[in-house]
């Protein structure tokens, strides 16, 4: 986890953050966590959501990724300043 | 004493093109696809250096890192340990990665180098990284990693002499792994890769929408993508049938030649009936389904190749988490309409054990090909003979959604027994961009499935086929009546004694005789139906098709009732949707699963299951009045 010099306040889950915006990657923090970082998933990567549901998908990396809501609740994220 | 064959090994994330890297080094055939997982073996291969060193290739199955626990994970785990006896330790690693997203595929990359295999990092999809404004320096990317860079584009051949001038010896050096002070672990790895694609592969800033984002939008819409989804699948079952009739009647009028020739040259006697009535006819009823056969895989590979079957994976997630199963499920089951064995070894693509473990157990009640003869036999039986209608392909889709739910069922059924996993597997799945099929892969693939089928054709079938003639030819008896003759011939007597066991289920002691048969190979019930019912083989197939089905239609019990009513073909349908009837299928099973009690289990469950589900449809369609 390094969360230390983030506000709190702008932290949010992938699985919560809104459709069709960029994100920072923050955290990744769960059980899904080594699964996440075989895939691609690191701290300072900029992701974006492309669309939302029971799996969500978002681009990472030029990649297109399919994540189950569970696995997106583990990646903790910040808005990306336009 | 000969030369020491080098060993190198492709190894790298799935669906980044090893397997066309893999063909285009060695001329080779193996399948490619659009969906990550088409290797789920190791796949060997040779070529030769520029100053003429034969090496042998090794492709490996993809996966995102070597520590994980998942089937194809540890086959590349093993192989690249030197664990794999055949193999040894490899000489030289060639990591294949995607140009267009290397951040995600260097620490895989990082971690073979850190084994200190002597490797050359392959930079493929050069072109997909150029479409998404990446500025590679595969220089400066070789300086950071320690060993040679080479960039390609498998599929069009370019980089691949470059690429060979690389492998020439002597071998590059093992990396001196920079990275590894600052720590090896995954987060350490991914951190460094983050840091040199900084300067080696720049990325625009701005995210830009793709062409496959906005075919996404529509085949992944909550509505219109379902629409698509099945409008799709409709297409490819109709696709089957219609699309095959022109071969067929290739091969008809083929097998109808080579009856007449052979009729005319030999005199009457029992070698020209074994050669005509046993082999001709018999191999022919099955061969005939060959181009339906090559169309299916055609359809499956279109989907790999395209990209669509990760989005239909996506897709049918939800459906699926009904049955207790992952979306990662669905390639496996989707495969095994076209043959259970490559389904059942496409499970090593689920990372979950025990879901594994219920998709190899569920995925042969997905109609196969084999069956779609016996289909084609009995369908038109209960729309008034007539072949192709409309309604036959509704039909069709019924036998396929039912035996598909039933899977379903027991799926449900054996995840709630085996319980939930030790470790949590949530859904994650890579999609593909779209691209245009690689048609020559896809119809070498084709080529491949059509030559195993004839060779199936030309050993197995054939072998019951002349078995079957020789067991109702003989004992021969003193009577010109061949209703005499069969009685008193092998399969009379065994048809007599299977009588009372099968006649519960609706059928006759003759059609019990040819389900034992194909309990070895199903789609030679045609055929031995074709002998048994004793139909006149006119050279060609639909009208022998549909002369069975005429003399069948004419069969009765000795009491005069019908013996072939609609209630009992339905009743001779369910047994073949449900039956396991094929032996290669239970090997494999008892290969990927390791355990003999549930590759048996298997067997005995689905030909129990089987009966019993025929017994019920026939004796409560009686009781009904049917």
């Amino acid at each position: 986890m390094t969360r230390n010099s983030i506000g709190t306040d702008y932290l949010q889950t992938l699985a919560q953050a809104d459709v069709g915006c960029n994100f920072r990657i923050q955290a990744l923090n769960g059980p899904g966590c080594d699964k996440l970082r075989s895939m691609g998933f690191c701290e300072e990567m900029e992701i974006r959501k492309l669309a939302d549901g029971r799996n969500l998908i978002c681009s990472l990396c030029g990649a297109r990724l399919a994540l189950s809501s569970r696995l997106a609740d583990q990646v903790l994220v910040s808005p990306v300043e336009a | 004493m000969g030369e020491r064959l080098d060993t190198i090994m492709l190894v790298g994330n799935p669906n980044v093109g090893k397997s066309t890297l893999f063909n285009a080094l060695t001329g080779g055939s193996a399948k490619v696809g659009n969906f990550p997982g088409i290797t789920v073996d190791l796949k060997e291969g040779f070529t030769r250096t520029p100053h003429g060193r034969r090496i042998r290739i090794i492709d490996l199955p993809g996966c995102f890192s070597l520590d994980g626990g998942s089937p194809d994970q540890q086959i590349a785990r093993r192989a690249l340990d030197g664990e794999v006896l055949a193999l040894g330790k490899p000489d030289l690693a060639l990591c294949v990665l995607d140009a267009s997203s290397l951040e995600r595929h260097l620490p895989l990359a990082m971690e073979v180098l850190e084994r200190g295999i002597p490797a050359i990092v392959v930079l493929n999809l050069v072109d997909r990284a150029q479409k998404s404004g990446i500025r590679l320096d595969p220089a400066k990317l070789s300086e950071e990693l320690g060993v040679p860079v080479v960039a390609t584009r498998a599929d069009k051949g370019l980089g691949i002499l470059e690429l060979r001038q690389a492998i020439r010896h002597p071998l590059p050096h093992s990396s001196d792994c920079s990275w590894a002070a600052q720590g090896g672990a995954s987060g350490g790895r991914q951190k460094f890769a983050m840091e040199i694609c900084r300067t080696t592969a720049r990325r625009p800033e701005a995210h830009s929408l793709t062409m496959s984002d906005r075919i996404d939008s529509v085949l992944l819409h909550p509505v219109f993508g379902w629409i698509a989804f099945l409008g799709i699948m409709l297409f490819v079952f109709w696709s089957i049938f219609s699309f095959s009739s022109v071969p067929m009647g290739w091969v008809e009028s083929a097998q109808g030649w080579l009856a007449a020739t052979v009729e005319a040259a030999m005199p009457a006697g029992d070698l020209r009936d074994l050669l005509v009535g046993g082999i001709i006819e018999g191999v022919g009823a099955v061969v005939i389904f060959l181009p339906q056969i090559l169309m299916l895989f055609f359809m499956i590979g279109l989907f790999e190749s395209s990209g669509y079957m990760a989005r239909a994976a996506f897709l049918m997630d939800g459906f699926m988490a009904r049955a207790g199963l992952s979306g990662k499920a669905f390639l496996p089951l989707l495969s095994s309409y076209a043959c259970a064995i490559p389904g059942v070894m496409a499970t090593r693509t689920i990372d979950s054990a025990k879901e594994r473990l219920i998709t190899i157990f569920v995925a042969p009640w997905m109609s196969c090909s084999a069956r779609l003869p016996v289909y084609l036999l009995l369908v038109p039986m209960l729309l008034g003979g007539v072949e192709g209608a409309w309604t036959q392909s509704v039909v069709f889709f019924a036998i396929y959604a039912l035996g598909t739910i039933s899977a379903f069922v027991v799926a449900r059924v054996l995840r709630g027994r085996l319980g939930p996993d030790e470790i949590d597997q949530p859904f994650a799945l890579e999609l593909p961009p779209y691209q245009f099929p690689q048609w020559g892969y896809i119809f070498r693939h084709l080529i491949e499935r059509g030559g195993s089928f004839l060779k199936k054709a030309g050993t197995l079938i054939l072998g019951l086929m002349i078995l079957l003639w020789a067991a109702r030819t003989y004992p021969k008896s003193d009577s010109n009546d061949p209703a005499e003759q069969m009685r008193h011939s092998l399969v009379g007597r065994v048809s007599q004694a299977i009588e009372p066991i099968v006649s519960p289920l609706g059928f006759d002691g003759r059609t019990g005789t040819a389900i034992l048969t194909s309990f070895a190979a199903r789609e030679v019930f045609v055929g031995s139906m074709a002998q048994l019912f004793e139909v006149d083989d006119t050279g060609d197939e639909t009208l022998l098709r549909t002369s069975l089905r005429e003399v069948m239609a004419r069969q009765t019990w000795p009491d005069g009732r019908l013996l072939f009513t609609p209630l009992s073909v339905v009743s001779l349908l369910i047994f073949y949707i449900y039956a396991l009837q094929c032996l290669p299928t239970s090997a494999v099973v008892l290969r990927e699963s390791g355990s003999w009690k549930w590759a048996a289990g298997q067997l005995v469950f689905m030909s129990l299951f089987a009966a019993l589900m025929s017994l019920i449809v026939y004796r409560v369609g009686l009781w009904l009045g049917f």
